[in-house]
């Protein structure tokens, strides 16, 4: 098994559906349970809608660069912007505990939980954000 | 039961009931159309200032943060005049949200429209 998958994609929230579905795919069509493509789709849809609206400031003709391989023991993918580089982990909103309540954060708050591993990696004139999700392990028996 | 008008495809119906306004929702909801539902509601909570209301999420099998952050607006429209929000029927993907959003507390959370109408 050994899947990618390479999309280019402007910054229009109207591209979130395509892209989350194809990840999804990309995870069916190589073993994943579903728990797996639901969880990594809807991480990929959290950093894009942040990329959306932080880095690009609600922008819609911006470059998102996705990239995503599947292979026997993972799911990684990366996502590359061109926006203002910030690093969400460093936003003071973001280094308190979320108050339910008050908007904002959920999305990063989900990758956090539901990913074996993610860093944002910034760069000259950007961000690439990289998020990996393991196999499970089979239940024995 | 008065059917209420909403003149939005991701809330197909509503209706009044007693104090109560029951609407469903429909569709993947998520940056894009979001901000759709949140006009629908706010609608429905300013025209008809309902102290409950109670989403039927049955056909809801996608939402992302968006959405969550949609439904919490309208809690705290709902709370300012002392209602409540109630959803219904929640789908596994939408329930695992609530949970890590550590939402599940804060709304009421019903397993149809019956139970919640006697909450």
């Amino acid at each position: 098994m050994n899947g990618e998958l390479r999309l280019n994609i402007t910054s229009d929230p109207a591209n979130l559906a395509d892209v989350r579905r194809a990840i999804e795919q990309l995870c069916a069509e190589n073993g994943f349970p579903d728990s797996v493509g639901a969880d990594l789709g809807l991480c990929v849809n959290e950093a894009m809608a942040n990329i959306i609206r932080h880095a690009y400031g609600g922008a819609k003709d911006r470059p998102i660069e996705i990239r995503a391989k599947a292979d026997d023991g993972q799911v990684r993918v990366t996502i590359r912007d061109w926006g203002n580089g910030v690093n969400p982990l460093e936003l003071p909103a973001n280094t308190k505990p979320k108050d339910p309540l008050k908007p904002g954060g959920l999305g990063l708050l989900c990758i956090q939980q539901m990913l074996d591993t993610f860093a944002f990696r910034p760069e000259a004139d950007g961000m690439l954000l990289e998020m990996i999700k393991l196999r499970p392990l089979k239940e024995p028996g | 039961m008065p059917e209420l008008n909403t003149n939005s495809t991701l809330l197909p119906t509503a209706r009044l009931e007693g104090d109560a306004v029951i609407a469903s929702v429909d569709g993947e909801i998520d940056l894009k159309n979001s901000p759709d539902l949140r006009e629908a509601l706010f609608d429905l909570i300013s025209t008809q200032k309902p102290q409950r209301v109670i989403l039927n999420l049955s056909k809801v099998h996608y939402m992302d943060s968006s959405a969550i952050a949609v439904l919490v607006e309208s809690l705290q429209r709902l709370r300012k005049t002392g209602g409540k929000m109630c959803l219904t029927n929640l789908q596994p993907r939408v329930k695992g949200l609530l949970e890590i959003a550590r939402l599940d507390s804060i709304f009421v959370i019903a397993k149809d429209e019956a139970e919640a109408l006697q909450m």
